[in-house]
């Protein structure tokens, strides 16, 4: 599909060798190319940001003039400015992804394993449909509904929950705090972990399915066995793609919190949500000096290096997960019942009529799973 | 060419048109004042054509789009962009960058901003035109609170958050008739970089500069209040919490209650009135000796708004152009378009589509001898 | 395969009795909810009542009755596959109920303001020379064109580099080659790229190579590009990995060549993936405002031609609609949501044509 000019002469099915080659060298270089060219764009964009970014962060905060009024005035130096607000950045995330990711992840699952074949269609796209709702939307959406939708709540839980910091303070009348924030965050995040991850879990190869159904796995056993291991790294992806737009969000956030620049765990308050790096850009840009410009482009190049920060753990993290998770399987299978190979494509009725209590020591085949190892190798 | 003809004969007949409506809606309604006798023509002349394009503070985005639809009914061949959308702050810095023919921004060129003007504009460099008066609302939602009345110092108090409760015995002296209730008090403000927030802040400090410390700012100095996205960000979450307080273009604030503000040390509580801001431009403008010829930047002292008459909180906001442009054209077109804003109809026009209150006449004719000297 | 014979080895048909012994009734999870929407309605009504509460408290009586039901009548495991079974289809239920609310809250607030006259005119303002009053007349035109024209050539850049790009990074680097490591590193970095930096590296860069006036759609495209590039190299290179690499094995054995292998057998079998990431990678770039209105400024007025002067979308006519109303507040808002519903229809529409493209390539009878 993407290359359509260069499909026809693969037609032939005589000498496909001799005549692909140069097809074959072209598509090499373009996808190459296309690579390399990632690189260029990024290269711009990187070195446009440290240029543009560098004389704010050398500039004196104290006694430069264009500094010490506005958005930047007050602050000793750019770290002193741009630190309260890694924090609200990274604070939002972290409530939007704890919100967000399991029910994400649960709907994806919900619509690839659980719901009926017919209204899964309709579920996948109505959650594709949400991730084009534009999060100048989510943010008005966040006003007018979320804020005094999340009211009571807040009273609640700071009447009763009070003496935990996340819940203290001053309970909010208006609502704009980085709970309501965080909330719509993790609706818009929504779309994207389980739009990817159900398409991921969509594609776990049927015989692993089966297979650990036909071991007499319960079907929740099987999404352990067969369809997390194999979907991880897409799963984290997509958990990652949605991190980013966390972090990266500016419209809805600086629409719905009232923000200002200070360190506070604070989740319910007025006036003490830790601000974001993102909408502090967006609420000063335009008003800024040509200095303060160049300060806000700093944090934005501070969000940069951040979401590579997480970027990179999130992949260790991954990398180490998949050892463990293998080596948690193994024991997993070895706790199956054991099976005959014959009901390997027997439907998940009869075997939830199974009879659980048959548990024959060390009879289980190992064979399937080396199987399944091997072949996931490759792939990855 | 016979079309043009045609054409150019309507818009004769427009102009004609124009400016009897002017002189015939001057005279007739009773509460927009036909502050001058000599009113100045806003004769436009209809065979211009080519594009401007500006932007700027978001205060004048109706006024302009009024005399956008105004300017551009005469001539045709005209097409205005005015992004509002980039701020005050942003509209300098695009004009600094050579985007834009003209900025609107709600505080004058700046020194270092005016000497980039002149690498930009050459040695006469940019001049700041004052061409669209509103004020800064105090608004607020209090039920039962029908009128509230205000001073200075203890709109300074609750905005630096020393009052803190509704029934507190400094507003309720100043309210004798109000049932105030035990309410906390939730002060709302602005979180994005904003004019008003400068010319809020301007006000608190000249005239409490012992209760408000802070330097006049175009960012919300203080922490602690509800910090809300634009001036519909203020005014929907005044009109949504109860026991909210905060400010506002007097423009945009729709049904909401403004309350009265205390003129200087006096009794009299003025609410917001077109004429009170005029007035109050007259009493308290001065033009600054910038050492630009043609330049109109305005200094407000707020402490000299005194009389019963005059709206407390006047807001101003320019035009800012070059003095030479790069392009003749471009010069011929722009300057035609600020000196329609600046006639008597063009003040009219924003007064009755965006609430606006006229730029007295005696500026409005500095405006047209500033705009001569532009080439 | 040594087969142990097991026990429970049953004819296929009618089940035995005694297995069911260690059953649940089959209807038992519908029982339990009605059960626990009753008894969460009783202890509310007792505490002052109100939906929300209702619901999470009857979610959390049946998830924990049923765990409990299931571990004394069956075992534990069982008790784990029910309770797990609930919390997804809660945790479902639970995220439909803010996504309905916001599709709710659009429609109902823009599908007042769009008309025909809406979509397929420009804004318009009539200028009263005998009472100096301006009548606007808000149209979306303008706007929807923008969107399309933007978002299209952004598209046009973006899906052919990112799809070209996972192909390099799936089908032909070696994983350890140092490109190959540097592309998906800078991959990682570019999705941290803020939006509105993005704009302002486009407004600049314009600004350098057109001069003064750089205002322009096209450059707002680049903007886009800069986001959207790294969202479709993501999901495609997850979809292309998932590709089974015997199918690629097959097709290497019977001799077709590296390209057509990809080209007819890899592509085709990830398409359905790669269109659902693609209209993702549009549908998030197609809403932003930022970037959009620092590269492509704002207008009222129409204007189709990408390479010059400012250039109106929906996303930026709804956020300004919202945030400097017009006069007439209410109007303004009107037409914000108008156009962030049409924004909403635009990529309904753009979703279904990817779809059928997705079935048109597809291979058949895949699921």
């Amino acid at each position: 599909m993407s290359e359509p000019g260069s499909r026809g002469p693969q037609r032939s099915t005589k000498g496909v060798r001799a005549k692909s080659r140069p097809a074959d060298r072209i598509f090499l270089g373009l996808s190459t190319g296309s690579a390399a060219s990632i690189m260029v764009i990024l290269a711009g964009v990187a070195l446009f940001l440290i240029i543009q970014a560098v004389p704010a962060i050398m500039a004196d905060w104290q006694t430069n003039p264009d500094l010490t009024s506005g958005p930047t005035g007050g602050y000793a130096n750019f770290w002193t400015y741009v630190g309260p607000l890694i924090w609200g950045t990274l604070f939002a995330s972290a409530i939007a992804l704890v919100v967000g990711a399991p029910i994400a992840i649960g709907i994806a699952l919900f619509i690839s394993h659980y719901a009926p074949r017919r209204l899964a269609g309709i579920l996948g796209y109505l959650v594709d449909l949400l991730a084009a709702v534009p999060s100048i939307v989510f943010g008005l959406w966040g006003i007018i509904v979320i804020r005094p939708f999340l009211l009571p709540l807040s009273d609640w839980l700071n009447t009763y929950l009070g003496w935990i910091p996340l819940f203290g303070g001053q309970v909010s009348t208006t609502g704009s705090t980085i709970l309501a924030g965080a909330v719509v965050l993790a609706v818009m995040i929504l779309p994207i972990i389980t739009s990817i991850s159900r398409e991921i879990f969509l594609q776990t190869p049927r015989l692993h399915e089966e297979a650990a159904l036909a071991l007499g796995a319960t079907k929740w056993e099987m999404i352990k066995m067969a369809v997390f291991p194999y979907g991880r790294s897409g799963v984290i992806s997509a958990t990652l793609l949605g991190l980013g737009r966390a972090l990266g969000e500016t419209m809805a956030i600086a629409l719905i919190i009232s923000p200002a620049i200070l360190v506070s765990v604070r989740m319910l308050t007025e006036g003490e949500n830790s601000q974001t790096i993102a909408a502090n850009i967006a609420l000063n840009f335009p008003i800024a000096t040509t200095l303060q410009r160049e300060a806000l482009i700093g944090t934005g190049l501070l969000l940069f290096v951040i979401s590579l920060a997480v970027n990179m753990v999130a992949r260790i993290i991954a990398g180490r997960a998949g050892k463990g998770a293998l080596r948690k399987r193994k024991k997993m299978l070895a706790q199956l019942p054991p099976s005959d190979p014959s009901t390997v494509l027997a439907v998940d009725d009869v075997l939830a009529r199974k009879s659980p209590a048959v548990h024959t020591e060390g009879a289980d085949d190992p064979e399937p799973e080396i199987d399944r190892e091997e072949r996931e190798g490759k792939d990855a | 060419m016979k079309l043009k003809n045609v054409a150019a004969v309507g818009s004769l007949a427009l102009v004609t048109a124009l400016a009897l409506s002017a002189c015939a809606s001057g005279s007739g309604s009773s509460e927009t004042p036909a502050a001058s006798a000599t009113p100045t023509t806003a004769a436009v002349d209809s065979t211009l054509t080519g594009t401007i394009t500006a932007g700027g503070s978001s205060a004048q985005a109706n006024a302009q789009a009024a005399w956008t639809s105004a300017f551009t009914a005469q001539a045709k061949g005209v097409t205005i962009n005015y992004d509002k959308s980039q701020g005050s702050g942003g509209g300098v810095t695009n004009w600094l960058a050579g985007s834009y023919d003209f900025a609107g921004s709600d505080s004058p060129l700046k020194e270092d901003q005016a000497a980039t003007a002149q690498t930009l504009c050459g040695p006469g460099g940019g001049i700041n035109l004052p061409i669209y008066l509103d004020g800064v609302a105090v608004i607020y939602n209090l039920p039962g609170v029908k009128e509230l009345n205000l001073s200075s110092a203890t709109i300074a108090k609750i905005f630096s958050l020393q009052i803190t409760t509704w029934n507190d015995p400094a507003i309720a002296a100043e309210n004798p008739d109000a049932t105030l209730p035990a309410t906390q008090i939730t002060t709302v403000t602005r979180s994005d970089g904003s004019g008003t927030t400068t010319n809020f802040t301007n006000y608190l400090s000249q005239t409490q500069p012992s209760i408000w410390t802070n330097p006049p700012s175009n960012a919300w100095p203080i922490a602690g209040s509800s910090a809300q996205q634009g001036g519909s960000g203020v005014v929907n979450t005044v009109k949504a919490g109860e026991g909210t307080i905060g400010y506002a273009d007097h423009s945009a604030i729709g049904e909401l209650s403004s309350a009265n503000i205390q003129v200087g040390t006096g009794t009299d509580f003025v609410p917001f009135s077109a004429e009170g801001a005029s007035n109050a431009f007259t009493e308290a403008a001065a033009t600054v000796d910038t050492g630009v010829e043609g330049d109109l930047a305005q200094k407000i002292d707020y402490t000299k708004i005194t009389d019963a008459d005059a709206y407390p909180i006047p807001l101003i906001s320019y035009a800012i152009l070059c003095t030479t442009f790069p392009d003749e054209a471009q010069s011929t077109l722009t300057k035609a378009y600020i000196s329609f804003i600046a006639s008597e109809v063009g003040q009219e026009v924003a007064a009755k589509n965006a609430g606006s209150a006229p730029i007295p006449a005696d500026m409005l004719s500095q405006i047209a001898t500033s705009l001569e000297l532009v080439k | 395969m040594s087969a142990t014979i097991s026990p429970s080895r049953q004819p296929s048909g009618r089940i035995a009795n005694s297995l069911t012994s260690g059953q649940l009734p089959r209807f038992i999870e519908w029982y339990m909810l009605a059960g626990s929407l009753a008894l969460s309605a009783v202890i509310l009504l007792l505490m002052g009542f109100n939906v929300a509460g209702w619901l999470v408290l009857a979610a959390v009586i049946y998830l924990i009755g049923l765990g409990i039901l299931s571990s004394a009548v069956e075992n534990r495991r069982k008790a784990t596959d029910r309770v797990v079974r609930g919390l997804v289809t809660v945790a479902f239920l639970l995220a439909l109920a803010p996504l309905i609310s916001t599709l709710i809250t659009v429609v109902a607030n823009g599908i007042g303001s769009i008309n025909w006259d809406f979509v397929t005119q420009t804004s318009q303002s009539v200028f009263d020379p005998d009472t100096l009053e301006v009548t606007t007349k808000v149209g979306a035109w303008q706007a929807i064109v923008g969107t399309l024209i933007i978002t299209g050539i952004a598209a046009l850049i973006s899906i052919p580099i990112g799809i070209l790009t996972s192909i390099y990074l799936v089908e032909y680097a070696q994983p350890k080659h140092w490109m190959a490591r540097t592309v998906t590193f800078l991959v990682d970095v570019m999705t941290g790229i803020p939006s509105i930096v993005a704009g302002l590296f486009a407004f600049s860069l314009f600004s350098l190579i057109v001069g003064p006036k750089a205002f322009s759609g096209f450059s707002a495209s680049i903007a886009l590009s800069v986001l959207m590039i790294p969202i479709v190299v993501r999901s495609c290179e997850e979809m292309l990995r998932l590709v089974p690499m015997d199918l690629r094995e097959a097709s290497y054995a019977l001799g077709v060549s590296k390209f057509s292998t990809i080209t007819k057998i890899v592509l085709p079998t990830a398409i359905a993936g790669i269109v659902t990431g693609v209209m993702l990678a549009i549908a998030r770039v197609i809403g932003e405002t930022a970037p959009i209105f620092m590269a492509a400024s704002f207008t009222d007025n129409f204007n189709a031609n990408p390479f010059d002067g400012p250039m109106q979308t929906l996303p930026v006519m709804a956020y300004t609609g919202y945030k400097f109303p017009g006069q007439d507040i209410a109007a303004s808002n009107a037409s914000a949501w108008g156009a962030a519903l049409l924004l909403v229809i635009l990529v309904v529409i753009l979703n279904l044509i990817a779809r059928v493209v997705a079935k048109v390539f597809a291979p058949k009878g895949s699921r």
